[in-house]
């Protein structure tokens, strides 16, 4: 078992909890939310299901990111001018001397 | 119970490309914020990565340089968490299939060397820098700042195994890489700078125990001297509390460079669950032989090569690793004034202590035009032949680095070469002893020790033009006679 | 004669024939948007006044016998997913109303460069996650067939504007069928291109491996025009590809193949009769048609709902409130986010991003993500194998005609089988192609759906274009022009 799998396998619960999720997708739902999509997922989840039970011949397949197996391409180190300080700042709901300013962050 | 502590080091290597990791833009080192940006590093909706091929190369250079196998069939992952100087809440990093896998790193500590096994180098970019103000904790915090032209910088990030053992270790150990990779030429190894940065794992468990203790991860070391005192603290503190049964538990600490201590960091999520997957922008990424190849062929000497290299010369391995970890320029100075002299020692002294002592004291970054090389062969040559004092070639040095002139000149226009004529030196002498009549008893009493004081008199007395050998030769003779 | 109903060619014809001015055109496209506007809610922006300038410079153009491009003075619509810079791309969400792109996407550099005129912005399912365009955070846009029923989606807007001759084609995105189904939906010539072909960058992503930008149009020509125009491999689309076309027959010696999969249960009688009769017409001119058997696409909605929510959950992870679009307060930065995203994001939305956010947790990716990734390489293997056997395979493009709005919306899962025909080939990454060609008994049309080889897109096309014209289908929505 590599790094990987090892991370993988490492369950956490086997039970769905919709509040965690919502947690790890940074999202704040309300009760209802949470009641309505619970239920929801849980309908998607039941039909999806048909996936774990299937047997596949690709199973030690090497799997590709890009459906026509393209390969990377890397591009030469050369700078390419992009957004103006004016531009990338015209959108930010709040900035101050050229920067982004949001509630505080520190952990 | 005797507890052993195990360590290992996380690494983030900044590497010099001219331009980001995903984006073609600038790789900036400046206060002005927000200057260099595009769509992709500002993470803006629409925008793809494209990997930068410099990058490649150099993480694959560092990948083969620290003997990893190297993944030829690779791919990028996104690391999924929510902060905000990380533009798309997700960073492009490598999981499963990283570009060096396996390898290891030579270390030298004082005389003796040791392998540092290497787990991972993988590849990845960097996030964008946070300013908090208001003061200390977040609860009395009031906002803060975000810069994004660090976002997107190529890191190189080297997972050591956890087999380091002690914070000197850990400290060769980062000195080590940190020299490989201004070496390789894929970072400038700054760690003023934040070229440089690294995390420690730490565990104690019980002597010859198989199984590890629980690991603790310490954050925020910002220099050698920082990263060895954390360690050191954290094993004190883990120790005493194994020995006071007090559970440790699995977490991330925070290193108080004032306090001189860790603490347990706010932890934002319950559990980390970074939701690796493959990145659906970056296609599988293969290192052909043919790319290996060639990255290889630019492979520079390596640390390791160079210090066998010097230690061929003469030099212990301790001195051979201070110049391996030296500038470019004194590492060949040094090669060039022992091939004349074929002194290893009063070349790596004269090069590593007086010269660079003096241009650090002066304040002078580089050797001046001038400056040959062979005026430092001359100097020792000249001492050996007891042509000068130790003193007076210090002189001499000072001299030559603030004017164009040779050892030669400024000995004989300050009068430096020694007198070594028996005769003029007896003279001398006579004098001394008279002026001296009470020391000169004492030594007869067997307090040989304090002829020194009577060779600085004479040296003094002749401003240091004696060949203070002679003279304390001549003196005993003399106070015994 | 309504000029709004001729195909691009043709009006390209009358403009170098000077017969039509495309200031006209541009008028009269305008004249039936306000028409419709108001019954129908295609656009969320559009930009009469900026254009009508435009328009006068392409009569110019005209005027002097200096326009090169088929597209010049054609006016287009943009799904409002796709980046034009200086205007706004809300991508029917409220986490973006106020957000105004600072950059084109590539399509829109290159349909600049062949001097198209854009009608505006249309209305799709918030980030392009729904299949009726009832998802909109500013409001359901309606059939124009029939005002009672939904256009389909995500790009209903598109087909909306196209099938009110709102504008003469329109730009859509297709990630499970977001195009072709609202074009079948409409009476219109919906094409997904291979994946790759046409540039993502600019495209706002819903799930980048399955999303293609593509046209919507009244005729298979129109379509054949605007994806010469805005196909081509991409710098900043690392997974765009070199448009090296296969050349495959279209003429009788091709065979044909109808999907068993997809001519089963699940599937309405009229749009499986569609499919009949357009197999019954290529038998009679002589083709080989058969029927093939790819079982794996009976799992297609269970592997798409598990791939396209896991890379939705990190894609939609950059809204966040932090650097640009809606920010709900919040006493930190996390709690800010947080606050932002369950006010910015609708519920379907929310849905997928946790649906994925869940299949890529831990302990759950092998079971969920995993399986799917690998059930999609299964899925890829089916259709080489099938294309071994046949040239083109057919099948409806929706298992029903349009339904009524509000009638799918309470069952998540009723909804997301519309889309059982159109997944595949975004799955395996095929060209595949709506074609209208009949009307039901509550008189909206229906398409049949053709699939090619990857890269035999202009093959398709001339297949597809042979079909059109056996079926001769003409009718349009009524009472728009
Ligand atoms: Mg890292
Ligand atoms: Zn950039």
């Amino acid at each position: 078992m590599n790094y990987f799998q090892a991370t993988l396998r490492k369950k956490l619960s086997k039970d769905f909890d919709i509040q965690n999720i919502a947690k790890l997708a940074s999202i704040n739902l309300s009760e209802d939310e949470q009641k309505e999509l619970d239920n929801d997922l849980s309908i998607i989840l039941e039909h999806v299901k048909a996936l774990s039970d299937l047997k596949l011949d690709t199973e030690q397949k090497e799997i590709f990111i890009h459906p026509l197996e393209k390969e990377l391409e890397l591009q030469e180190d050369k700078l390419v001018e992009s957004l103006t300080h004016e531009e990338a700042l015209s959108n930010a709901p709040e900035s101050k001397d050229g920067k982004f300013v949001v509630p505080p962050s520190m952990e | 119970m005797s507890l052993q502590p195990t360590i290992g080091i996380e690494t983030h290597i900044e590497l010099n490309t001219n331009t980001k990791m995903f984006c073609r833009c600038g790789v900036v080192d400046t206060e002005d914020p927000n200057i260099s940006l595009c769509p992709t590093c500002l993470g803006l909706p629409g925008a793809l990565p494209v990997p930068n091929k410099k990058a490649i190369e150099s993480i694959t250079l560092l990948a083969l340089s620290t003997g990893c196998e190297i993944t030829r069939k690779g791919m990028f992952h996104r690391k999924n968490y929510f902060y905000p100087d990380l533009p798309k809440n997700y960073q492009i990093s490598q999981f499963d299939l990283p570009v060096g896998l396996n390898g290891e790193l030579e270390i030298v500590i004082e005389e003796t060397t040791d392998n540092i096994q290497i787990e991972r180098v993988h590849m990845e970019e960097d996030t964008g820098k946070s300013t908090h103000s208001g003061s200390g904790r977040i609860e009395s915090a009031t906002s803060t700042a975000l810069d994004f032209n660090r976002s997107g910088v190529p890191l190189v990030e080297i997972v050591t195994k956890p087999v380091i053992t002690s914070s000197k270790q850990a400290v060769a150990y980062i000195e080590e890489l940190r020299q490989l990779a201004i070496d390789l030429n894929i970072s400038e190894g700054r760690l003023e700078k934040g070229n440089l940065r690294f995390d420690a794992n730490i565990s104690v468990a019980p002597e010859g125990s198989s199984e590890l203790g629980t690991k603790v991860e310490i954050k925020n070391m910002n220099s050698l001297r920082s990263l060895e005192r954390a360690i050191d603290y954290e094993i004190e503190r883990q120790t005493k509390a194994v020995e006071d049964g007090v559970e440790i538990i699995q977490e991330t600490r925070h290193w108080d460079e004032n306090k001189e201590l860790t603490s347990t960091m706010r932890s934002k999520e319950g559990s980390a669950d970074y939701r690796y997957f493959s990145d659906p922008d970056l296609p599988n990424m293969y290192l052909s032989e043919d790319f290996i190849n060639q990255v290889k062929s630019s492979m520079p000497q390596l640390p390791k090569k160079q210090r066998e290299e010097l230690v061929d010369t003469g030099l212990t391995l301790k001195q051979a690793n201070i110049l391996s970890k030296s500038d470019v320029w004194i590492k060949s100075l040094y090669f060039k004034v022992h091939k004349q002299t074929k002194d290893s020692e009063a070349s790596f002294n004269w090069i590593t202590g007086e010269l660079q002592g003096q241009m650090r004291k002066s304040s002078i970054e580089k050797l001046p035009e001038w400056f040959s090389y062979e005026y430092l062969s001359e100097i020792i040559e000249l001492i050996k032949n007891s042509k000068i004092s130790f003193t007076s070639a210090k002189v001499i040095l000072s001299e030559l680095l603030n004017t164009d002139t040779t050892p030669n000149e400024v000995a004989e226009q300050k009068n430096l070469f020694q007198e070594n004529d028996t005769d003029k030196i007896s003279e001398m002498i006579v004098q001394i002893l008279e002026e001296n009549q009470d020391v000169v008893d004492r030594i007869k009493t067997g307090e040989d020790k304090l002829v020194g004081f009577l060779v600085g008199q004479v040296m003094k007395q002749s401003n240091g033009s004696v060949n203070p050998g002679m003279a304390k030769e001549l003196l005993l003779k003399k106070i015994k006679d | 004669m309504d000029i709004t109903n001729l195909p691009i060619r043709k009006l390209n014809t009358l403009f170098s024939k000077k017969e039509l001015k495309p200031s006209e055109l541009y008028s009269q496209i305008f004249d039936n948007a306000a028409n419709s506007e108001a019954s129908l809610h295609a656009h969320l922006t559009l930009f009469e006044d900026e254009n009508i300038k435009k328009a006068k410079e392409s009569d110019l153009r005209f005027d002097s016998g200096t326009s090169e491009s088929l597209l010049d003075g054609i006016p287009i619509a943009i799904k409002d997913n796709i980046n034009i810079k200086g205007y706004k791309t809300t991508c029917s969400s409220k986490m973006l109303s106020n957000y105004t792109s600072p950059y084109d996407a590539t399509v829109i550099k290159k349909l600049n460069e062949r001097q198209t005129l854009f009608t505006g912005k249309t209305n799709l399912d918030e980030f392009a996650m729904g299949s009726s365009t009832e998802n909109s955070a500013f409001g359901l846009t309606r059939n124009p067939w029939d005002t009672d029923f939904v256009p389909g989606g995500s790009s209903g807007g598109s087909a909306a504007s196209v099938g009110a001759r709102s504008s003469v084609a329109a730009l859509g995105s297709d990630t499970g069928g977001s195009i072709r189904q609202p074009a079948s939906f409409c009476g219109l010539v919906g094409f997904k291109p291979t994946y790759g072909t046409v540039s993502r960058y600019g495209l706002i992503a819903f799930a980048s491996s399955l999303d293609q930008i593509g046209p919507i149009t009244k005729t298979v020509d129109d379509s054949r025009i605007i994806f010469s125009a805005i196909s081509g491999d991409d710098p900043r689309d690392a997974t765009s590809i070199v448009n090296n076309q296969l050349d495959i027959p279209s003429d009788k010696t091709a065979k044909i193949g109808v999907i068993k999969e997809l001519m089963g249960d699940g599937i309405s009688d009229e749009a499986r009769n569609e499919v009949n009769k357009v197999t019954e017409i290529l038998k009679s001119s002589g083709y080989e048609v058969k029927e093939i058997s790819i079982p794996i696409i009976e799992l297609a909605i269970s592997i798409y709902y598990l791939i396209a929510p896991a890379e939705c959950s990190a894609n939609l992870a950059r809204f966040d409130g932090v650097r640009y679009g809606l920010r709900v307060d919040g006493k930190t930065s996390y709690e800010m986010m947080e606050n932002t995203r369950a006010e910015g994001f609708g519920k379907e939305v929310k849905r997928r991003i946790l649906l994925g956010t869940y299949a890529l947790s831990a302990g759950y990716y092998d079971e969920y993500y995993g399986k799917a990734l690998q059930a999609r390489k299964e899925m890829i293997e089916g259709f080489i194998k099938a294309f071994n056997e046949v040239d083109y395979l057919i099948s409806p493009t929706t298992p029903t005609q349009a339904f009524k709005a509000g009638e799918k919306t309470s069952n998540p899962l009723e909804m997301y089988m519309s889309d059982l025909c159109t997944i595949p080939a975004n799955l395996a990454g095929l060209p595949a192609i709506s074609i209208p060609t009949g009307v039901t008994s509550d008189n909206l049309p229906l398409g049949v759906q053709v699939m090619s080889r990857a890269l035999s897109d202009d093959s398709l096309l001339n297949f597809s274009e042979i079909i059109e014209k056996e079926v001769q289908f003409n009718q349009q929505p009524k009472g728009w022009m």
